[in-house]
């Protein structure tokens, strides 16, 4: 126990070496790789807590995302910016002068995304299955709509400008480690093993008197929370937000990352993420003219998403269980793991 | 508002409501016998498309002929992508195969997006279709009068299939017990492709209206239709295909009207469907139409 | 003797179909209950009425005298009532051990808060539940298959399971449906001690499903025969066995 606790402390101290060596040393280019990967892995794996642990298929990721982004964007914007901004129509003067540094913002834009997750639950969970998917794919949907006509508010298509460049590796590291930890210590616990038990069998998880309502409200709204906060550090990371950042494509990207991982893992969560993020920043090239020999072949937009469509479906017909399947990393795992290696060797 | 531009609305409506309802059905049918919400049924609608304006404007087919070829092709592509995408996994979770339904939408949107490019192109009009009616100062597209009338005669002939063929009645048999309708020799897989063919082609005449009626086609138009018709097929109580029809003119009404009597909300009338599919798992889970399909789960 | 289970003109309509119609009966404490009837007669349906999952169309159910009709399932198992399912219905993706800590999710004593920071109040009884599930564990003799994945188990062994799952909940009664389907003879026997023991040891009142004569007969105190939906007969097995309405039932069943 105590071991294990030591080597846990000591791989984040080493991740975190490594992002003040990044940060001194890599291009801004390769910084923000890192960023979006922290960013991901904290969308992914709370999104992974409601479709893969708790087994309840849901497509909100976009909107709950967006939410996030808008609240803490809207709330560490000066009341000078935004009076400049909004030229269609004025704010709303309540948010108008409302004004926040940066990590109450994140807290709040998660805490109000977390709230909207609450809402939302009650007619979702309120049926099984699959109506869950259509109801969270139109809910994101209605986000956009709405973030496009609520002027006032978003200052709708022109979206919001100039947000503060806040976002560093610290916090988006930091915010990803912790999300992990949290979501990690309530797999381990147990409202955890309820969440694994509604996916199971619901029926028979209601006859072991567990309140299934109440555990998918669980892994819904911490899910919601921790995506708002991801939006609220994406969007000062991006500086300038509108409704159509906020579409059903990122919710895609995150489905192949739980999907590759392994539906209900968050350490294959954490790989995929990696191999996600980098591998479509290596696959840019598809969509990039390319010169071979004297020929130009235009860049063909859309491929990148073409490759990865066609890699989902085969991954789900072909190896549904992804990387580590429910599976999740730990050090007696790594010692066992060792421990064989050494007896097979001798 | 007076009554005159309130009854152009109303057939307004009713010509919306007829196409969510021709895509509803290959909604509702489909989850019906294979209990998955086929996510890329939109995509098909769009597919169909497609296959329409190539028809008309590189095979110069006459538009009556491109239309048949386009049904046909279409229910071909539907059938296809069952028989890859979808039957590999008939026994595994429903999440996997909902999974691949989300896999197989992004495919045809991104692949169309690919050949195609992003820019809309205008869909050719056959001349009988582009007139306007004046009855009593009404004043009605013709096309707003042909598609209730076309897609009430797909669903008359389509319950006459469901009720009084032996592929129907099989159909409606598997949808209620695939085991035992396997067990009575029946040929489920054939079945299966055939509600495929039936969904696909209806969301191809569904598309081919679409487009006389908004006559400007890019590969992403097939999700808000496809969105809306899912919606539908809900309200109308999903597996039930007259309930489908229903909901679909339920939703086409509302949405017009809406929009006709409060102009402010027409930046939110795509969020309609979604509010009433709130509204309905709130209060009726079931649907209009439908039965409680969870209810033999003991 | 108190009555832990009353049921009083249960009746349940599906559509135009009567699936249970005026089901009465009393089970007194420490019984073992037998419920028989031909295939199709409603005996699932009781069951589900009883644990909430169905609400009755008509009737009263009395657990301990407090009725319970329109209480849901997870609130009819804090009460004290527990069940199994025909088609044993393990979480297969927890371990036995896991599995059977679920049945102590209702009394719960720890939030999410000492969840999150790991707090003392996490730790102690985390440490408690795992003592007393690996007890149960015990008690089946399945304590060295703990760390073992559910959909590991031989089939015997995954009843005994779900039936130390359904004990960690804490019953005073125990719904057993067709505890002995798929068993061979021995299996059979030694489930009927096991039924018998756990009986004792737990103080529980047990109402159980189950097509084989053999076993109902010799465990069951009491027997209630249903068909179509009907209870046609209720008394000792000896009794129940003679009665003309019952072979009737059941040779219509065969003649079938």
């Amino acid at each position: 126990m105590k071991r294990n606790q030591i080597l846990t402390i000591l791989s984040i101290i080493l991740l975190f070496l490594f992002l003040w060596y990044a940060n001194n040393n890599l291009s801004a280019y390769y910084i923000r790789i890192l960023n979006n990967t922290a960013i991901f892995l904290m969308l992914a794996a709370s999104y992974n807590l409601i479709n893969g642990v708790t087994g309840q298929f849901s497509l909100e990721p976009n909107g709950f995302t967006a939410i996030g982004a808008y609240t803490a964007a809207i709330l560490t914007l000066t009341p000078a910016q935004k009076e400049a901004m909004f030229i269609i129509s004025p704010m709303v003067p309540w948010l108008q002068n409302l004004h926040m540094s940066f990590f109450p913002a994140l807290i709040v834009a998660g805490i109000v995304t977390a709230i909207v997750g609450f809402l939302l639950g009650f007619p979702v969970f309120r049926v099984r299955g699959d109506y869950l998917a259509i109801v969270t794919l139109g809910f994101g949907l209605t986000i956009r709509v709405v973030s496009n006509n609520t002027i006032s508010i978003t200052n709708g298509p022109l979206g919001l400008k100039g947000i503060e460049n806040y976002t560093n590796l610290w916090w988006t590291w930091g915010f990803a480690v912790v999300t992990l930890i949290i979501i990690m210590r309530l797999i381990n616990s147990e409202f955890g093993r309820a969440m694994k038990a509604v996916r199971d069998d619901e029926d028979a998880a209601i006859a072991m008197g567990i309140n299934t309502f109440k555990i998918k409200m669980i892994a819904f709204v911490t899910s919601a929370f921790f995506e708002g906060v991801a939006g609220g550090l994406l969007a000062h990371l991006i500086t300038t937000i509108s409704p159509t950042l906020f579409t059903f494509f990122l919710t895609f990207n995150l489905l192949i990352i739980i999907v590759i991982g392994g539906l209900g893992s968050m350490t294959g969560t954490a790989i995929a993420t990696i191999l996600v993020v980098w591998g479509s920043e290596i696959l840019r090239f598809v969509e990039q003219p390319m010169h071979i020999f004297n020929f130009t072949i235009p860049g063909i937009p859309g491929m990148r998403m073409v490759i990865f469509s066609i890699l989902l479906i085969v991954i789900m017909i072909f190896a549904r269980e992804g990387i580590m399947g429910q599976k999740e990393f730990s050090w007696d795992s790594l010692f066992k793991l060792f421990k064989t290696k050494k007896v097979a060797n001798k | 508002m007076n009554t005159t531009l309130i009854l152009q609305q109303l057939f307004n409506g009713l010509a919306l409501g007829s196409l969510y309802g021709l895509i509803a059905i290959g909604y509702t049918m489909v989850y019906g016998v294979i209990r998955l919400i086929n996510f890329a049924h939109g995509d098909v609608m769009m597919v169909g498309t497609y296959i329409a304006i190539l028809a008309v404007s590189v095979l110069l087919l006459p538009w009556w002929a491109a239309f048949l070829l386009t049904i046909f092709a279409t229910a071909f592509v539907g059938v296809v992508i069952d028989k890859i995408a979808y039957k590999p996994l008939r026994n595994a979770s429903r999440i996997s195969s909902l999974i691949t339904a989300i896999g197989v939408s992004f495919f045809l949107e991104n692949l169309f997006l690919v050949i195609f490019g992003g820019v809309p192109k205008s869909f050719p009009i056959p001349a009988l279709f582009s007139g306007t009616l004046h009855i009593k100062g009404v004043i009605l597209p013709v096309i707003s009068i042909i598609v209730p009338i076309v897609a009430l005669a797909f669903l008359a002939i389509l319950m006459y299939i469901l009720h009084n063929t032996k592929y129907g009645i099989a159909m409606r048999a598997l949808s209620l017990d695939m085991d035992t309708t396997r067990l009575m020799g029946a040929n489920v897989d054939a079945i299966i492709s055939f509600v495929f063919a039936i969904g696909s082609s209806l969301a191809a005449a569904g598309g081919i209206f679409w487009a006389l009626k908004y006559p400007s086609i890019n590969p992403l138009m097939g999700i808000m239709p496809g969105l809306k018709a899912f919606a539908a097929a809900v309200l109308g109580g999903i597996g039930s295909v007259p309930g489908a029809a229903i909901g679909g003119f339920i939703i086409g009404i509302v949405e017009i009207l809406a929009v006709a009597l409060f102009p402010p909300l027409a930046g939110y009338k795509d969020a309609f469907a979604f509010l009433l599919l709130i509204f309905v798992l709130l209060f009726k889970p079931t649907g209009i139409m439908g039965e409680d399909l969870e209810r033999g789960r003991f | 003797m108190n009555t832990v289970l009353k049921c009083n003109k249960m009746t349940m309509k599906f559509g135009g179909l009567t699936a249970v119609n005026e089901f009465s009966v009393e089970i007194p404490e420490k019984e073992i209950f037998g419920l028989i009837g031909p295939n199709g007669a409603g005996k699932t349906t009781v069951f589900n009425m009883i644990t909430g999952n169905l609400q009755p169309t008509s009737g009263m159910i009395y657990f301990y005298d407090k009725p319970i009709v329109g209480l849901k399932p997870y609130q009819v198992v804090s009460l004290g009532m527990a069940r199994t399912f025909q088609n044993i219905r393990l979480f297969t993706n927890l371990s036995v051990l896991e599995n059977v800590l679920t049945g102590f999710h209702h009394k719960l004593k720890y939030n999410l808060l000492d969840t999150i920071l790991r707090l003392p109040r996490f730790s102690k009884n985390e440490k408690i539940m795992t003592e007393m599930a690996m007890d149960l564990l015990e008690s089946v003799n399945l304590q060295d298959k703990a760390n073992h994945k559910a959909s590991e188990l031989p089939y015997g062994d995954r009843r005994k399971v779900e039936i130390a799952r359904a004990l960690a909940t804490g019953p005073k009664m125990l719904l057993l449906d067709e505890p002995a389907a798929g068993m061979n003879p021995q299996e059979t026997m030694s489930l009927m001690y096991f039924i018998e023991e756990i009986r004792d040891k737990f103080d529980l009142t047990i109402l159980l499903i189950e097509h084989d004569m053999k076993f109902v007969m010799s465990l069951c105190k009491t027997i209630a025969v249903l068909d179509h939906g009907v209870k046609i007969a209720e008394g000792k097995p000896e009794e129940v066995q003679k009665n003309p309405d019952v072979i009737r039932a059941y040779l219509g069943d065969i003649n079938a």
